[in-house]
């Protein structure tokens, strides 16, 4: 290794260790406290078994806000895509339009759920605002980065039809940016799933209300039956969406075309 | 029967379809990749375009329908000026069934909703929004299908077909278009002359049969010879020759009498 790289690597170092001091890292404390967290566990393992039907319960009403944010989002990301896309749309229409989207992606979800938790009240219908919300953001994002990506040739070829803008979108566009549509949705109705088990914590429904306030009384046996169904609720989703994807994303590509790369 | 009529109708079987007179094109405004070139495609012509790569092929073809605006010259087709910003060329464009070389097809889509894309330009706003196809035009997709031989495979996505059969698919939408003229650009060229003279006489069936006008850009003299009943060959942007083929005969319209030797000949000379 050559003197510069060691300058580098001493003085990244040095950053950090400023920057620890600074916002108050203390080792000491962590090794102090590692016994608490054996108590934890410890209480974690007594399960209270009458609460798995609540949890049960709570984790399907995520489910359910996380489902209904994710097809709303990705239903108004649609057409907000081709609003948004370079090669289909004017200048006047995509320019605030992604600065827009771009807004909407900069705060994650638990932020926005305490913003419409001010506008409609505590509840579920709120973290489905801001789910939605995220979502309108990120898919509308990847979607008119892949209708960017489209082969111009049968955008031309159409053109020379006679299409109208909007034959063209609904006959070209939309068949040639769709295929990874599908594993985009999947993607992100996992994310989401995550994202709606702690919007609970500022009040906007889900399975989180009860984790945090079992943590906040100190009750960590129940919070552990709850934290355990996210967990396996979260395992079985995932599971699922590799059964999906292999089963109809790869049925779809079969027979295309396997690209050799070449070093 | 009204003598008047018929003698009009004979007028219009010979009118032309495509003028081109004194055309240059560029892509730079600097160096010209077609220089003075003109020529006159009547109705019901079989018309092929031959010469060595680059020298201008599929820039003729796209003065014809208006991809390309000429920077000298003008171009007509049916008497107007291919433009697409004017409005009323834009409703005719839809008789004009365009292959372009790299074909133009959307690949995720089925083979019947590629060549439905072809009568689009007919059907209503609500109807191809919702694709509520009528059944007439249906019917007619699945008429050119069977005419180009793919019928059986209309709901096979189009990424999954072989060149051959994509290039079947293209022709058919360019049918669906019910189109006066048929301007194709090395369509065959690709292919092994088995499936290349099928597909060409697939094609002569259609035009028959809808009473086409084609023009065709080929890159084998031979082929060209073997189907069109007229042929002329550009050479660095020029038109250098142009003849007529009937039967045996070979009838010049630009050089001197040449037999199909000396053609052949001359197209082969570097
Ligand atoms: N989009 C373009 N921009 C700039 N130059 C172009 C463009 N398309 C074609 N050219 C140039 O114009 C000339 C004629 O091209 P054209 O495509 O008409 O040739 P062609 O006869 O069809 O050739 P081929 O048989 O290889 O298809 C070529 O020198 C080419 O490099
Ligand atoms: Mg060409």
């Amino acid at each position: 290794m050559n003197p510069k790289n060691n300058l580098l690597i001493g003085a990244v170092i040095a950053v950090v260790v400023v920057m620890s001091y600074d916002v108050g890292v203390d080792p000491i404390a962590f090794v102090e406290g590692l016994p608490n967290l054996g108590i934890v566990l410890k209480e974690m393992t007594e399960f209270e078994s009458e609460h798995w039907g609540t949890a049960f319960w709570a984790m399907l009403e995520t489910i359910e806000m996380a489902f209904i944010g994710t097809i709303l989002g990705v239903v108004i990301s649609l057409p907000l895509s081709i609003f948004a896309a370079r090669n289909v749309s004017s200048k006047y229409v995509y320019g605030p339009l992604r600065a827009l989207l771009a807004a909407t992606r900069t705060f994650p979800s638990i932020l926005w759920a305490i913003l419409f938790v001010i506008v409609v009240g505590l509840g579920s219908f709120a973290g489905i605002l801001a789910i939605t919300l995220y979502t309108i953001g990120f898919i509308s994002k990847l979607q008119y980065e892949s209708i960017e990506a489209i082969d111009y040739d049968p955008v031309e070829a159409t053109t020379a039809i006679g299409l109208s803008k909007i034959q063209l979108i609904r006959y070209v566009i939309i068949p040639e940016s769709a295929p990874h549509l599908l594993s985009q949705i999947l993607y992100m109705f996992d994310y989401n799933v995550r994202q709606t088990s702690i919007l609970g914590i500022v009040g906007a429904g889900g399975i989180g209300f009860y984790i945090i306030n079992y943590i906040k009384f100190f009750e960590y046996g129940k919070a552990a039956v709850f934290m355990l169904v996210v967990l396996i609720a979260v395992l079985a989703i995932d599971w699922a969406s590799v059964k999906i994807r292999d089963r109809y994303i790869m049925k779809a590509q079969h027979g295309q075309q396997v690209k050799v790369v070449k070093n | 029967m009204d003598m008047s009529k018929t003698a009009s109708f004979s007028s219009i079987a010979t009118l032309s379809i495509i003028q081109m007179r004194n055309v240059s094109a560029s892509y730079d405004s600097k160096s010209f990749v077609l220089k003075n070139v003109s020529m006159n495609v009547k109705r019901g012509t079989n018309y092929a375009i031959v010469g060595a790569s680059g020298s201008g092929k599929s820039t003729l073809l796209k003065l014809m329908n208006g991809m390309m605006i000429p920077s000298g010259g003008v171009v007509l087709y049916n008497y107007q000026k291919p433009d697409l910003k004017n409005r009323q060329y834009r409703k005719s464009i839809s008789k004009i069934g365009y292959i372009s070389q790299t074909l133009g097809l959307v690949k995720n889509s089925s083979v019947l909703d590629n060549v439905m894309i072809g009568g689009l330009p007919r059907l209503s706003f609500f109807n191809s929004f919702f694709k509520l196809f009528p059944k007439e035009e249906l019917e007619h997709a699945h008429k050119v299908l069977k005419l180009v031989g793919l019928d059986e495979k209309s709901n096979r996505k189009v990424h999954m077909l072989s060149g051959g059969e994509k290039r079947r698919v293209a022709i058919a939408r360019a049918l669906m278009q019910k189109p006066d003229i048929l301007l194709a650009d090395e369509i065959v060229s690709e292919l092994d002359s088995v499936t290349a003279r099928e597909i060409m006489d697939v094609i002569k069936d259609a035009q028959k049969k809808f009473n086409l006008t084609a023009i065709m850009i080929h890159h084998d003299m031979n082929l060209a010879l073997e189907y069109a009943n007229r042929v002329a060959v550009i050479k660095d942007g020029d038109k250098v020759l142009e003849i007529g083929v009937e039967g045996e005969q070979i009838i010049d319209f630009q050089t001197g009498n040449l037999t199909q030797e000396e053609i052949l000949e001359m197209y082969n000379e570097p």
